[in-house]
């Protein structure tokens, strides 16, 4: 399995789409950075401001999350089994590992750990465009590195989750353009409505469930009831292993002429 | 791209593939009983068949015969309706490491476009557990080394049919499944196959070949099957079907009044298509030009007529032609090795 893995993980790196993702993680990350510093000051008028209280801090380190950028990570696991499909790859990854499950698993854990590798290139980001923002503008670096512990573990596991979940949609819709467009309407449609009308409903979305991992990042925490990081890890990697399974027999395992 | 395939020709005896070496592990291919159904289409109906190892087979039908549906069933992609499809006993996706026992060339555009030749094998052989030496390798032999850093959405037909071919012998295995390797190629790429699959069957690798073209076929495979309409129509030594078809022999020649009556004398049956035509039937040309030769018969052409390739695929399969239950005929497994 570590030789398949490794496989995937090869076929990510020597393949465009993944790095061109990579960037836009680090330009949503570069954008997080700088909101975190901006404070509004009356109605027409913005501030730039060294973060300080915990909740802005902890904006600051999770950066790729406030704007967004874990949603790259998702994407990246559409592209990874859409990619397939698109391609024409499928015949040759079957070709090496003949057994499907395996393949798929394979995909999903390379998948997952290469969202661990986007997780790493956005606290990079932090530390080379916010830490010295930060410093220049009176900010406390010992505050801020004070809120790893929260954030951190939550951060790798809700980008790793995220790209799981990408995998499981690409599973279940082989089209790659239908299934981005469905990760963007999940993201900025169909999420905020049912967050907005039902509040209870929406913390268990996948959004949510990585804000909620992730020590309350992208939404104030008192802000209705997040889930517990442990429970919303679970619901997180339920949204991504249903479309799996789902999409394994639905998909994946149907002949490939 | 010459200067490539003289390279690879003068490593091919010398560092890939060496006569004197016999391999122990080639298996047979055995389809039994295989059949495949879309829906109401029925692609490929109750296909029997025998690969030996040590041969090359041809695998032979018109466009929509159900030949590349086969090769699939054989190779795991698709899921037969019923019979069984195994090479050395097991099916595809039973055995351990299959990229180093079976070699699979498919189709030339299992391709990720903006990806480089060689990772392309790179990423093949990390996931067979095939050494990356190997890859420099096979990368010689088909002459692809000094294209080896361009992406492949750059490559001609022939270039990823090359590459194809690369990822086939990547782990060196000992079973070669071939559908259409020769599309794209150009005719010294074509000549250098040949000669390359004549090395691997004289090692003892099983060879099953799909092509349309005949009659290159005609120079390469020992044994063919032949199907249509998803049935098997005729299997076996090419020798022994060319044979079952009529023999006969095209003379021209300026003196066909004095042949027909040596022909004549000697009990042939002939025709005479033109002034200076006379066509002999029963015959091959190890027989007739002999005759002619005793007779001092002034020859012009000697052409051998309908029994070649082309005409047993075209006398098997034309329009017309009903399948073997229907027509008498049977499929039968291809020889053991000679």
């Amino acid at each position: 399995m570590i030789r398949a893995v490794r496989a995937e993980l090869f076929k990510l790196r020597t393949s465009p789409g993944p790095w061109v993702v990579l960037c836009a993680v680090l330009a949503f990350s570069a954008l997080g950075i700088v909101f975190t510093f901006l404070v509004a000051k009356g109605a027409h008028h913005l501030e730039f401001v060294a973060p300080h209280t915990q909740y802005r801090l902890r904006r600051l380190m999770g950066a790729g999350f406030v704007a967004g950028g874990v949603w790259m990570g998702a994407i990246v696991g559409v592209l990874s089994v859409t990619g397939e499909y698109r391609h024409k790859l499928m015949t040759q990854s079957l070709l090496v590992e003949p057994r499907r499950w395996k393949l798929l698993l394979a995909k999903a854990l390379g998948t997952a750990l290469w969202g661990v590798f986007y997780a790493v290139a956005s606290l990079l980001m932090v530390g080379a465009m916010g830490i010295p923002l930060l410093v220049t503008q009176g900010g406390s670096l010992s505050s801020l590195f004070d809120q790893a512990g929260a954030v951190l573990p939550g951060y790798f596991a809700g980008f790793a989750l995220l790209a799981l979940f990408g995998a499981g949609l690409g599973t279940l819709i082989k089209n790659q353009i239908a299934a981005v467009v469905t990760i963007l309407a999940i993201t900025f449609i169909i999420e905020p409505i049912i967050d907005g009308v039902v509040p209870n409903a929406g913390k268990w979305l996948p959004l949510a469930a990585s804000a909620s991992i992730a020590g309350g990042l992208v939404r104030v925490p008192d802000h209705g009831a997040l889930l517990g990081a442990w429970v919303a890890a679970v619901v997180l990697a339920g949204w991504a292993l249903v479309p799996i399974v789902v999409g394994y027999f639905a998909t994946f395992k149907r002949d490939v002429t | 791209m010459r200067s490539s395939w003289i390279v690879s020709n003068s490593t091919l005896s010398s560092q890939v593939v060496d006569p004197s070496i016999k391999r122990a592990d080639a298996v047979p291919i055995e389809v039994r009983g295989l059949s495949k159904r879309f829906g109401a289409v029925e692609a490929v109906a109750d296909l029997d068949f025998t690969v030996a190892p040590g041969r090359i087979t041809g695998f032979l039908g018109p466009n929509g015969a159900g030949k590349t549906t086969t090769l699939r069933m054989l190779l795991g992609l698709v899921r037969p309706t019923s019979g069984t499809a195994l090479i050395g006993g097991q099916r595809y996706r039973d055995i351990v490491d299959p990229l180093r026992r079976v070699g699979a060339l498919l189709e030339a555009t299992s391709f990720h476009p903006a990806r480089r030749a060689r990772d392309h094998l790179r990423m093949c052989a990390l996931g067979a557990h095939v050494e990356r030496a190997r890859v420099e390798e096979v990368l010689e032999v088909v002459g692809l080394k000094d294209s080896a850093r361009r992406r492949v959405g750059g490559f001609s037909l022939g270039m990823r049919q090359r590459l194809g071919l690369a990822t086939a012998l990547l782990g060196d295995p000992a079973v070669l499944i071939l559908d259409e390797p020769a599309n794209g190629l150009d005719p010294q790429g074509i000549a250098w196959l040949r000669q390359f699959l004549r090395y691997l069957a004289r090692q003892g690798h099983t060879v099953l070949v799909s092509s349309h073209l005949l009659a290159e076929m005609a120079q390469t495979v020992d044994d063919v099957v032949i199907i249509a309409g998803g049935r098997a129509r005729a299997s076996g030594p090419l020798s022994d079907l060319t044979g079952r078809v009529h023999l006969a022999m095209r003379v021209r020649t300026p003196e066909a009044d004095r042949l027909q009556g040596i022909l004549h004398a000697a009990h042939l049956a002939y025709r005479r298509l033109a002034q200076d035509v006379v066509v002999v039937d029963g015959v091959s040309a190890e027989q007739l030009g002999p005759l002619l030769a005793r007779s001092q018969i002034v020859t012009y052409e000697l052409v051998s007529q309908g029994t070649d390739l082309e005409a047993v695929f075209l006398s098997l399969t034309g329009p017309g032609v009903h399948p073997p239950a229907a027509t008498g005929g049977t499929a039968r497994g291809v020889g053991a090795p000679r």
